[in-house]
């Protein structure tokens, strides 16, 4: 079937659906003309026996609802921990020792001509890799000193060696991720993932967004915007301090009886007015307010962490008393368990440049490493012993790579060592969802300049993830300006290689 | 008339409507834009008669036997039988290609390409009718066997026509007067009044800040803050003048090269400079100059002509009729501007109070008389903008130097770089600003290599910041690179940086030396032109000595340049260009606001009736052309669309107030069996419009409701409560600081908007991020949505607000309370049964509030003791407001009577226009 028969039968669907939808909603409020209780509303809201094969559909009235992929898939969530600022292959999972031999000497010139760089003015020093490696596991894959404890289990997950962009800037490099453009405008993986999918509980956000590191990503909220997609899909930042979900807590003085009282009060006057004006909107809105009520209960639940035993907290590294990336980590396994269909980590700060301590690559980034390693060590094993390894999807990476060269910036000697923004080569791992395990997929050149093997971008990536879920990237689209959009553009190859 | 009348007046297959939907489904993908299979492709008429790889054309017409085209759609071999590997057409679409090639292939053109023509009004008299926009909806409606609503009540009326003519409540005053009035032209007096009210204007601007982008900020990574708000009271202003739409765009689009602009005219052209600007560091300023100039084009079209314009940046377009090459001959419009993606946002007009202004003009006459017009103009342009100037950034050749953070041309010990191509003809002064980071210093300008003959030498003093400085220039003849050089034995480490330049300006001296006012004179120019005020940044060409020439982009890649272009707009729409317009963005004005363009009437007529009805004539009002939605009335469109342009010239309050003053706007709302059945989504209009308000009518309905709203108008924007954390920008240590006082209760529209952290509440309500044009808000109906109202600090300050009105005007009776205030919100009084489930509502919370009276104060937001971000935040609004009109302590019943509120505040009734 062509885009566009695939589209028109969509539509027809949708108008199909639509009208059907009406009259069932139509129909239950004559049957329940009593009252509008909780029961009622909760078939409203998704438990009631819709097809679950329809072509993927945006019903208003159940924009979430759990819909089946168009093949069955191996993952049913996703967990993408994004590294922002991008962190250094070449410190973690690439091994170079050809490029300990050239430290501290002019850049070669070949390595420059035809090259654009971020900040890296003139010639500048290569820098030896800023850390020892060792072979671990079955697979004999290699991990610097920098990540201890991930060490310990490689044999779970398959690296990408050789993953290239063509954006050396974070915030379109970022937005390159994750919506497939550069540009901003386009939704997000985690909405098109709830667009396509729905989510399977309704108490919660189906693509919940969790920040850490004090900034936010570098392309803002647009890395989680729904771009044309509904805004429905588009990412729920929760929060580690004040309000879980903006705008989730009750007033002061308000408790929970009282705002039952009140939201009861509000859709029964409302159940009044539909009997008024039949306008089927109405009864929408009624759902709304009740999905509000018990996500008021929900959100909170699974954001309190305290409740976790206190060898979890061990095994994450979490503090409940202070939000962290080991808390978001935590959280994501929790919002997994609980049916949350996307989690989105962004931690902030592993930009390393060498401008300053923080920044430097031998210093800020080892502390970036230890507040990530024993998490995302964690976060495997942990989803692997509730056995839910095998149906959610862990991906970690950042947006580009580093340069093998040291950063100059201006021309000049940058007062730490640190590396520049690199597009031709860095390492993205992922886990579980029906991933190879144990595997390593592609290699760069002998001082980790370039991909000569097995080489990918992120939009195979993009395709690789929605594969897993069941989804052909090519086949997934959604029609705007005059065309169908898919998250891929007209890119992406399934990286078959770490399909297991 | 219509689609349904061509097929009947006619035995004949009609193009558009029976012809091309089945090349658009079924052949385009492979016949079409970028492939073109077997040399075939049906995307443009010359393309699709042309021969084919064959050497014959596939169609021919007059004779379906021997054209390819139809032939192959009933092949017995697979390999030959079209659509390849995809079911055969039916023979209903076969017969209709057959029967059209037999008829000699008419190739049509689509109906949004076609000029707009007077159009014949249908004849119909029944008594629902009210003006002529009634006589196309009941003839559809007739033709389906439906019937419209009768008019809905005059409390409904009131509320729905205020909300959508001025986004708020209409004056106590105003609204009484028509409740009471037995006039039976009471409803025309209102709406005339309304469009006379100055909130109009904020109104319909808020509407176009989504088209034109708007925000307080510049976007991407440091997102830092931008002063473009005079544009936003640019748009009020005009809007409340109800100027023209063909000049609103036209100063909107050129403002800058009408024949002596005027401020508001540059002001009006910042609508292209909503684009954002890339202040990352390590970018290139070049990269994202091109990124602003598409998305200029873009939204050009996008916005103001209802045309999806950016495939074509790519390839030709898909399915209509524009060419990959003349994207880029359009681009050509907007590239040669003198903004160069700059940190300061250059070129900016410089915000003068009024004694400057005066002074401004004594300088520009003086001038004027002492060297001629010419002369005036330029110092008047340089005071005004400090154009045209080159920007460092744009210097290259770097040895110890480079652009510092990629922004400003940055020296260090012995340091040089080049300035390209300068224009020195007739040039005898250098103004330039810079900032001296250490002491001391020399720099020297050199001709043609770094080593060449030196036309300046120049001490650098000292700075506290940027500075403006000025040296006169030897004659030198022609166009030279330029090479700086610098020196200071002041800079001991050689990574230190010396001096920073932004501009240089190669200009003439000020004029008149040796006349007796000359020295008074100049201190006053200079005072002007080194003046410190803040800037709007505006359109503006680049003189010719500074001309940017533009390329194709091959595959859109603007990194590989194809052949060299010249502005032009697309062949298949040129019949309306001017004959006299010029070859720049005034002709491109012209052309737009001719009355033969056939996209922009329609575009902006679809507009107003999607703001008012909730959904357009055309629903993708971003998209007219094939792969748009179809008009349901399209009749009606045209009609509106000619009424606008040529009968009511271009007024958009004629147009609302027709609008407003038919039938069809007015009829209820109620969904009738009949209705629901045959028109399930109003597509119709057999029932008035019913749609959640936007995220900035919500606002202003609880301001008015509470009565809370300040009626300041124009200025900065401002910053109401907002949760804390929201912003947490990277690099940019911007915060949130919450206005003061009346200030919180500003309109929406003048919330301080930030790209990557825009105001939360509003976004939930599908507000946009606003960093590309929004054509069009698709409303969702989320539980996020029920927190806000229910939770907000800001939406329960004005539930207490709401409260104590209520309470004010029937002390000590819950139930007038409750019984007034949904008369405040709804100007009719309230069923029983729904003041029923309030009052017990009320009776439960007072209930609560007395026996935990500690309660009281959390939910009046005045409890400074409650340790939660929510309550402080509360405190902080309700301290900063004159909210204590009553001085008795806060009582049980006020608490309770603010659960009331902020229930009301939340029914379906409210959140929606009913």
């Amino acid at each position: 079937m062509t885009q566009q028969e695939l589209h028109n039968q969509r539509l027809l669907k949708e108008a199909e659906m639509r009208t059907l939808g009406y009259y069932s909603r139509r129909h239950f409020l004559r049957e329940s003309a009593m009252g509008l209780g909780g029961l009622a509303l909760a078939a409203m809201m998704g438990c009631h026996s819709r097809p679950k094969t329809t072509p993927i559909v945006f019903d208003p009235a159940h924009p979430l609802e759990p819909k089946l992929p168009p093949f069955p898939g191996k993952a049913k969530s996703v967990i993408y921990l994004h590294m922002a600022g991008a962190p250094s292959q070449l410190e973690l999972f690439d091994y170079k020792p050809e490029l300990m031999k050239m430290d501290g000497q002019d850049c070669p010139p070949s390595l420059l001509a035809g090259k654009r760089f971020a900040f890296i003015r003139g010639v500048p020093k290569m820098l030896g890799p800023q850390a020892k490696f060792a072979q671990y596991g079955d697979s004999r894959a290699w991990v610097s000193e920098h990540l201890p404890h991930f060490s310990t289990i490689v044999d779970e997950v398959s690296f990408l060696k050789a993953v290239t962009t063509d954006q050396f800037n974070h915030a379109p490099a970022q937005l390159l991720v994750h919506t497939g453009s550069p540009r901003l405008g386009r939704p997000s993986m985690g909405s098109w993932v709830t667009y396509g999918l729905g989510t399977e509980n309704q108490n919660l956000p189906g693509f919940v967004v969790l920040t850490s590191g004090g900034k936010n990503p570098d392309a803002g909220k647009s890395v989680w915007g729904s771009g044309f997609l509904p805004s429905v899909y588009q990412g729920v930042q929760c929060r580690s301090e004040g309000d879980p979900v903006l705008f989730l807590k009750d007033p002061n003085g308000m408790d929970r009886d009282l705002r039952k009282a009140s939201i009861d009060a509000i859709n029964q006057v409302n159940a009044q007015e539909y009997a008024d004006v039949n306008d089927p909107e109405i009864l929408s809105r009624i759902s709304q307010y009740e999905m509000a009520y018990r996500m008021q209960i929900s959100v909170p639940e699974v954001m309190n962490i305290a409740d976790e035993p206190q060898y979890i907290h061990d095994m994450y590294g979490s503090n409940p008393s202070k939000g962290s990336l080991a808390n978001n980590i935590l959280l994501a396994r929790k919002l997994v368990e609980k049916g949350v269909r996307f989690v989105q980590i962004f931690d902030w700060g592993w930009d390393s440049h060498g401008t300053d301590a923080s920044l430097a690559i031998d210093v800020g980034f080892i502390n970036k490493c230890r507040q990530v390693d024993k998490a995302m060590t964690a976060l495997i094993l942990d989803l692997k012993q509730r056995g839910l390894l095998d149906e959610t999807l862990v991906v970690w990476g950042g947006e580009f790579g580093r340069t093998p060269m040291m950063e100059n910036r201006e021309g000049k000697q940058n007062p730490f060592k640190g590396r520049d923004h690199h597009t031709d080569a860095f390492s993205i791992w992922m886990a579980g969802g029906g991933i190879k395990k144990g595997h390593v997929h592609g290699e760069t050149d002998e001082i980790g300049y370039s991909a000569v093997q097995g080489k990918v971008d992120t939009f195979d990536v993009q395709a690789t993830i929605l594969n897993q879920l069941g989804f052909d990237h090519t086949q997934f689209t959604y029609d705007f300006q005059g065309r169908p959009f898919r998250l891929t553009d007209v890119k992406g190859q399934v990286i078959k290689e770490v399909i297991a | 008339m219509g689609a349904g009348a061509c097929l009947l007046h006619a035995d004949k297959v009609d193009f558009n409507t029976q012809v091309k939907p089945i090349i658009n489904r079924k052949c385009i993908s492979c016949h079409g834009g970028v492939r073109a299979k077997g040399g075939f492709s049906l995307l443009f008429k010359e393309e699709a008669f042309a021969p084919t790889e064959s050497g014959k054309p596939a169609i021919i017409p007059g004779d379906p036997d021997h054209s390819e085209m139809i032939k192959r759609l009933t092949a017995k071999d697979p390999e030959e039988r079209m659509p390849f590997k995809h079911e055969p057409l039916s023979a209903e679409e076969i017969n209709i290609l057959r029967e059209w090639v037999k008829e000699g292939a008419p190739w049509g053109q689509h109906w949004a390409y076609i000029p707009v023509a007077a159009p014949a009004v249908p004849d119909n008299t029944d008594s629902w009718i009210k003006n002529n926009i009634d006589h196309y909806i009941l003839q559809r409606l007739q033709k389906e066997h439906l019937q419209p609503e009768a008019l809905a009540d005059k409390p409904t009326l009131l509320r729905r026509v205020s909300l959508d003519l001025i986004g708020m409540y209409p004056s106590d005053n105003l609204a009484q007067q028509y409740l009471h009035s037995t006039d039976p032209h009471a409803y025309d007096v209102l709406v005339d009044s309304l469009l006379a009210t100055p909130q109009f204007g904020e109104k319909w601007a808020s509407m176009w800040l989504d088209l034109a982008r708007y925000a307080d900020t510049k976007g991407y990574e440091r997102d830092d803050a931008r002063n473009i708000w005079k544009y936003r009271d640019w748009l009020i202003k005009a809007f409340n003048a109800d100027m023209p739409y063909n000049q609103f765009l036209t100063e909107q689009i050129a403002g800058d090269l009408l024949p002596d602009p005027t401020d508001a005219d540059y002001i009006a052209t910042a609508f292209h400079r909503n684009t954002m600007t890339n202040d990352e560091g390590g970018t290139d300023n070049e990269e994202f100059r091109t990124a602003a100039v598409l998305d200029r084009v873009n939204t050009t079209w996008e916005a103001l002509m209802g045309t999806t314009f950016a495939c074509v940046q790519c390839h030709s377009h898909p399915y209509d009729p524009f060419h990959h090459e003349e994207y880029y001959k359009f681009m050509a419009y907007f590239n040669d501007t003198r903004d160069e993606d700059s940190q300061a946002d250059y070129p900016l007009l410089r915000d003068f109070n009024d004694s400057s202004r005066t002074e401004l003009k004594t300088v520009t006459d003086w001038v004027r008389t002492q060297a001629g017009d010419a002369r005036a103009r330029s110092v008047n342009l340089l005071i005004k903008t400090w154009e045209p100037s080159i920007n460092s950034l744009t210097a290259d050749h770097f040895i110890n130097g480079e652009l510092n953070d990629t922004k400003w041309l940055a020296f260090r010990q012995n340091g040089s770089a080049r300035l390209k191509a300068v224009d020195l003809q007739d040039k005898d002064e250098l103004i330039y600003r810079y900032t001296n980071l250490s002491k001391g210093g020399t720099w020297l300008i050199h001709l043609d290599s770094v080593k060449g003959s030196v036309i300046a030498t120049v001490k650098a003093s000292a700075t506290k910041d940027w500075t403006i400085e000025k040296i006169a220039l030897p004659p030198v003849a022609g166009v030279h690179d330029l090479y700086l050089t610098y020196t200071n034995p002041a800079l001991k480490k050689p990574d230190q940086n010396g001096i920073l330049y932004d501009w240089f300006c190669f200009t003439h001296q000020f004029p008149g030396k040796g006349s007796p006012d000359y020295t008074a004179m100049y201190n006053r120019y200079w005072k002007l032109l080194t003046l410190n005020v803040a800037a709007t940044p505006v359109m503006m060409d680049n003189p010719s000595d500074m001309h940017r020439a533009s390329n194709v982009f091959e595959r859109g890649n603007w990194l590989v340049k194809g052949e060299v272009v010249t502005p032009a707009v697309p062949a298949s729409l040129s019949a309306c260009m001017p004959r006299d317009a010029p070859a720049n963005r005034l002709g491109l004005a012209m052309w737009m606001t001719n009355p033969k363009n056939p996209l922009v009437s329609r575009t902006m007529v679809n507009r107003l009736w999607e703001q008012l009805f909730g959904s357009g004539l055309v629903e993708t009002l971003e998209d007219l052309g094939t792969q748009g939605s179809p008009p349901t009335h399209r009749e009606l469109l045209d009609y509106l669309a000619y009424t606008f342009m040529v009968t009511d010239q271009w007024s958009v309050k004629k147009l609302l107030r027709e609008i407003v003053t038919s039938a069809t706007y007015q009829e209820d709302a109620k969904v009738s069996p009949a209705s629901l059945k045959g028109d399930p989504f109003d597509k119709l209009y057999s029932r008035g419009a019913r749609v959640r308000l936007s995220a900035e009518q919500l606002r202003d309905q609880a301001l008015c409701i509470s009565q809370k709203m300040s009626p300041e108008m124009y200025g900065p924007s401002v910053f109401p409560y907002q949760p804390k954390g929201i912003w947490l920008s990277p690099w940019n240590g911007a915060q949130w600081v919450m206005s003061q006082g009346q200030e919180q209760y500003r309109r929406a529209l003048y919330t301080y908007w930030k790209r990557t952290a825009s105001y939360p509440s509003m976004l939930t309500f599908d507000a946009t991020s606003r960093e590309v044009c929004t054509a069009r808000r698709i409303r969702t109906n989320t539980p996020l949505q029920a927190l806000v109202t229910l939770n907000d600090s800001a939406y329960l300050d004005l539930a207490h607000q709401f409260a104590l009105r209520m309470e004010s005007l029937q002390p000590g009776n819950p139930s007038a309370q409750i019984a007034t205030g949904y008369k405040l919100m709804l100007f009719k009084p309230i069923a029983p049964e729904k003041l029923q489930v309030l009052l017990q509502l009320y009776q439960q919370a007072l209930g609560d509030f007395k026996a935990h009276p500690e309660k009281v104060a959390g939910i009046l937001g005045i409890d400074s003791t409650t340790a939660s971000p929510t309550a402080a935040a509360r405190t902080a609004v309700t301290k900063t407001t004159a909210a204590k009109t009553t001085t008795a302590p806060p009582s049980a019943d006020e608490a309770a009577l603010t659960v009331v509120a902020n229930a009301l505040l939340n029914l379906d009734e409210i959140v929606t226009k009913n």
